[in-house]
């Protein structure tokens, strides 16, 4: 359903080297890879937000709806929750039913300032759905927050990524458990300019294992 | 208490204003003079021009100048400071006719615009329009540079259009800045709105303030300036402030949960 086709060369000062991969529905992929290396930026370019980005970089996003949970809220603060939903298309019903589903049942009239970290990027992944998604993306939803809440969101984003087998799902993350839990596919990226160094489908559950041994053998090689 | 930039304690007002009084009371009844007319005199002629319904007249008019102006200047120079802001094609080519016009004696504006179009009302509003266009568009302009990209970036992944991103993202951030443009605006557009009815109209306070003007009537000239004052100020505390404070209320919200 989307087609990436980013060659680095194709800009100036390239983040990003040569991506090719192709996004199915039902992908579950977690992206890894080290700090500043352009996760962000890949997943930006996906979305659509990176304007240095030549056309046909990323083939088939105008057809799919994108939900983006972004490292923070970006809720409109002077709006109530409720409000930011139906700015994306939500009806008051279905806003009340998305709420109570991230766990935030009542907290509609809130202003996102007056929640808490945790809480706002719950309020955020409900927008995210609110806009019923083909595509979700993730940059690193479970940063910065207490290991208890951390646990509770991925439960809560496994369960989403069950109940809809159809969405497709890259997330970004540092952490091989997230990839454990939520991947069926798992992208590296690493390099300057980045490239995907890795891209497996996580057929056996072993496949974490076998890129994070992978990733020791580089390191390895690298020192 | 307060800090000393911020605004002095109420009591300060109670006190310098009515001491003020009271030294040009006195100054006056020492002079005698009718080109000094004491505060009694001035309220005196104040509430006969109010009796005779001259005073609401000329005030009236002269808001509805105001009014009009205000809502054009602050139209435009919105849109050409938001422009301005987001786009380098619309600063080159504004950038420079901001540069002339700031620069303009608004009195040549008012001239100007009385030679080409007469003197009609028209005329005396856009001569107001143009004077006050590039201030609201200059601090706008600083407004529009500062909007937050990830607010941006986030309206453009949500697929706002047009109109909700002007509303839902940049009018919010925009809003000190639009209020800025205001007080600096009206305070701006009611000495020029006097200027441009002294030169050439027959109605408003200008157009009285010259009537006295001409016989020398100070205690009429201090009677209509009060009365300006008096408006000047309930616009600022019965519509600035509160729309300032009801707009403001999303910055300190109290916590839900610490």
């Amino acid at each position: 359903m989307l087609e990436l086709r980013i060659r680095g060369r194709d800009y100036a000062q390239p983040v990003l080297g040569e991506v090719f991969a192709t996004i199915k529905r039902g992908d579950r992929i977690c992206l890894l890879g080290p700090s500043g290396i352009g996760k962000t930026t890949l997943i930006n370019a996906i979305a659509g937000l990176d304007h240095s980005m030549p056309a046909g970089a990323v083939v088939g996003r105008e057809t799919l709806r994108v939900g983006y949970l972004f490292q923070e809220h970006r809720l409109l603060p002077w709006r109530s929750l409720k409000a930011n939903l139906r700015l994306v298309g939500a009806s008051d019903e279905e806003a009340e039913h998305l709420l109570q589903q991230v766990g935030l049942a009542g907290y509609g009239h809130y202003l996102p300032d007056q929640l808490s970290l945790g809480m706002a990027r719950r309020a955020a992944l409900a927008r995210c759905l609110a806009v019923k998604p083909d595509l979700l993306l993730l940059d690193e939803p479970f940063a910065s927050l207490d290991p208890v809440m951390a646990g509770d969101l991925k439960q809560l984003i496994a369960g989403i990524l069950d109940a809809n087998p159809d969405m497709a799902m890259i997330c970004v993350t540092h952490d091989s458990g997230d990839a454990e839990l939520l991947a069926n596919r798992l992208w590296y990226l690493d390099g300057k300019p980045a490239r995907l160094q890795w891209d497996d489908r996580v057929v056996e559950s072993g496949a974490v294992r076998k890129l994070l041994e992978h990733l020791r053998r580089l390191d390895r090689v690298g020192s | 208490m307060s800090s000393p930039a911020g605004r002095p304690p109420v009591w300060s007002y109670w006190l310098v204003l009515p001491l003020f009084m009271v030294f040009w009371g006195l100054f006056a009844w020492h002079l005698e003079s009718p080109l000094l007319p004491g505060p009694l005199q001035v309220l005196a002629t104040l509430m006969e021009e109010a009796r005779g319904g001259q005073l609401w007249f000329h005030l009236g008019t002269t808001l509805a100048r105001v009014a009009v102006a205000f809502t054009l200047a602050m139209l435009l120079g919105t849109l050409i400071g938001i422009a301005m802001g987001r786009s380098r094609t619309a600063n080159a080519l504004f950038d420079p006719m901001l540069v002339l016009l700031l620069n303009l004696p608004a009195l040549v504006t008012i001239i100007l615009m009385y030679v080409w179009f007469g003197l009609v009302e028209a005329a005396a509003v856009m001569a107001v329009v143009i004077n006050k266009i590039p201030n609201v568009a200059v601090t706008v302009r600083e407004g529009a540079r500062s909007l937050d990209y990830r607010l941006e970036q986030m309206a453009t992944v949500y697929g706002f259009t047009r109109w909700q991103r002007l509303r839902e993202v940049w009018v919010p951030q925009l809003f000190p800045y639009l209020m800025a443009a205001t007080r600096g605006g009206l305070s701006l557009i009611w000495k020029i709105v006097l200027v441009v009815e002294l030169l050439g109209r027959s109605s408003g306070v200008g157009f009285q303030l010259h009537l006295a003007f001409q016989v020398f009537d100070v205690a009429t000239i201090l009677a209509y300036s009060l009365a300006f004052i008096a408006v000047v100020q309930l616009i600022e505390l019965g519509l600035l402030q509160p729309v300032e404070r009801r707009a403001n209320r999303w910055r300190q919200p109290e916590q839900a949960h610490a």
